[in-house]
């Protein structure tokens, strides 16, 4: 997987503007994949079904290894895990507000919704990083795609089984038209964007990741007979919700959410987070 | 196992006869006692999976890194499996149905262990759960890998290398809060407190109060009793106890018979909470079983969706990847 060209090199041969170019990024897809695994948690023995329950929480614990993944990226610059996740202000966090949202009870078809246009969305942008200039994340993109294929494909098949009769499809429909705003989060970015795609970081700049994205996921959802907005393609900027959480700025629900995380490790008066698995350096294929 | 083979069922005499480890399966044409016996055993297993998991799942989040939120959440994930495989294995006698035995345990009329009843607070008590509860489960479960029901003991053999690592990492994470902080380790010793009484009435009564016992003893159900488990649990754990610097409590007394073995005064324990709490009656355990119900009749659309799906011929229900 290691890229041909010497491209950015190791950590230590960034420059202070490359480093920020890098860690803007992976900060982005370190919180994306924390913040989706605890929502998804939340189904842990409430899903529908014995089956289900596994099913989501296999992808839970996906996510949250992915995450250990860039955040060991980010500790190359000296960072640790505490200063990442337990003692970072959550106004830090740099996630799209489409992760962070909690499930009201029982919005099963939140959660398969949110979870298309998330997977939909990660693999183009894995796609955009399977070339990239850095040579430590192309190193573990292959690893974290081959996972995200089985999202998209669990999240594809019970988009088709609950649209196929009447309250599924208007449940998926209420859900669709309250988290389609949300999800076009992900697509946004700050001044660092044009830094990041002139280095190489990433192949594709974010309009181009988002018309790929409208690309695959609109005509799905029409395919099953559930509605997207109008407009939404050409002009999606109007559609984005009052939060967008790349810019820090977030949902209450994550002021929350991340104190409950953190709640343990404040409570015992932690000062570190503790590893009890080998460094996935050491675990490299 | 059908009514039309009347002439090749089994007394129970016969499977009396007949028990021995792994001795009956689904080919066999057992009496009614046995399935129902067996079957209540079982089902009690599945739920327990379900209800510990249920307590323990507000400690994925809660976890204080993130190696410890993989870990936990797949322990989480494995009790639940464990549960769709011990339902599996009570189906298989043919009483009731996966969906049936689910239904009683959110009506809650489906019985669990005693421990499960209990509010759990803070990540201290983690390790009584993580650690005790599922060591004193695992030299159950290991007497259970002999049970004369096939599908009972071939789910055990999974279950049992899958408990093995709970049972390490709750150990770890028990090690972790016993060399910690002052205050980590005073929150230990008072979560030790709270659970060590409840976590000696995992066991149940002693024989004399045990009411399914001789019959589930005597067609191979049950390979040890109550009290057999109970010292060899006590014996095994209260050195390790120690070694993380425990104090057992004052009451229940432990007689130590000065030869590596100890006993509970059995008086010592509230015999009225315990029965309390396995007839679904004690009140965090009635509002656990509630908020559970509540949250499975919240997706029962999915459900009901799910049916009409396989009734219109569409593939099978989405699966996990094992």
């Amino acid at each position: 997987m290691a890229v041909e060209q010497a491209g950015l090199g190791t950590p230590d041969d960034l420059s202070d503007e490359e480093r920020e170019a890098v860690e803007t990024l992976l900060y982005r897809l370190a919180d994306d994949e924390l913040v989706l695994g605890e929502r998804y948690t939340e189904w842990q023995v409430r899903a529908p079904t014995l089956e289900s329950d596994l099913a989501l929480a296999n992808i839970a614990q996906d996510e949250f290894g992915h995450a250990r993944l860039w955040y060991d990226l980010l500790q190359d610059f000296g960072a640790d895990e505490a200063d990442l996740i337990y003692e970072r202000d959550p106004a830090d966090f740099r996630h799209s507000t489409l992760v962070e949202l909690p499930f009201e009870e029982g919005d099963w078809a939140d959660a398969i919704v949110r979870s298309y246009l998330y997977d939909v969305a990660e693999d183009v942008r894995l796609e955009a990083l399977a070339g990239t200039s850095y040579p430590r994340i192309a190193d573990r993109v292959g690893k974290v795609r081959s996972e995200e294929e089985y999202h998209q494909e669990h999240a594809q098949n019970w988009l088709e089984r609950l649209a196929d009769d009447e309250e599924g499809r208007a449940r998926l429909q209420e859900a669709i038209d309250r988290l389609l705003p949300y999800a076009l989060t992900l697509f946004e970015g700050d001044e660092i964007d044009a830094r990041i795609d002139d280095l190489g970081i990433r192949t594709e700049s974010l309009d181009s990741m988002r018309e790929q994205w409208f690309d695959i996921a609109l005509p799905f959802c029409r395919s099953l007979g559930l509605d997207t907005p109008e407009g939404i393609r050409e002009d999606p900027k109007s559609f984005l919700p009052e939060q967008v959480g790349r810019d820090g700025d977030h949902t209450d629900d994550w002021r929350d959410l991340h104190d409950e995380m953190t709640h343990t490790y404040r409570e015992l008066g932690r000062t570190e987070a503790h590893k009890i698995m080998p460094d996935p350096d050491e675990t490299d294929e | 196992m059908s009514g039309e083979r009347e002439d090749s069922r089994m007394d129970i005499e016969q499977v009396k006869e007949r028990a021995g480890p792994r001795e009956f399966s689904p080919k066999d044409d057992l009496p009614e006692d046995y399935r129902k016996a067996a079957t209540r055993m079982i089902q009690f297993h599945a739920n327990s999976e379900i209800m510990g998991a249920y307590l323990e799942k507000p400690f994925i989040r809660q976890a204080p890194s993130l190696d410890r939120k993989l870990a936990f959440s797949a322990k989480v994930q494995d009790e639940i499996g464990h549960g769709q495989l011990l339902y599996r294995a009570a189906e298989s006698l043919g009483v009731k149905s996966r969906d049936q035995m689910l239904d009683e345990l959110a009506a809650g009329e489906g019985k669990f262990l005693n421990c499960f009843h209990y509010p759990m607070e803070n990540w201290a008590e983690v390790p009584m759960i993580a650690f005790f509860v599922d060591g004193a489960a695992m030299r159950r479960q290991a007497t259970l890998k002999r049970t004369s029901w096939e599908p009972y003991a071939h789910a055990m053999d999974k279950v049992c290398f899958e408990e093995g690592f709970h049972v390490k990492h709750g150990e770890d994470i028990m090690r972790e809060l016993a060399t910690g902080s002052k205050k980590e380790q005073e929150m230990l010793q008072d979560a030790f407190e709270t659970w060590w009484p409840r976590i000696i009435q995992f066991f149940g009564p002693t024989n004399e109060k045990s009411t399914h016992h001789d019959f589930s003893a005597d067609v191979g159900l049950k390979t040890m009793t109550n009290d057999e488990l109970r010292n060899a649990f006590l014996n095994a754990y209260i050195p390790k106890a120690r070694k993380y610097g425990l104090e057992l409590p004052d009451t229940p007394r432990i007689r130590d018979n000065d030869d590596g073995t100890y006993e509970v005064v059995e008086e010592d324990l509230d015999w009225d909470e315990f029965f309390t709490v396995a007839k679904n009656e004690y009140e965090p355990g009635k509002g656990q079983i509630n908020t559970r119900a509540a949250a499975q009749d919240a997706v029962e659309w999915v459900r009901n969706s799910l049916d009409d799906w396989e009734s219109k011929g569409g593939a099978t229900t989405p699966q996990a990847a094992d």
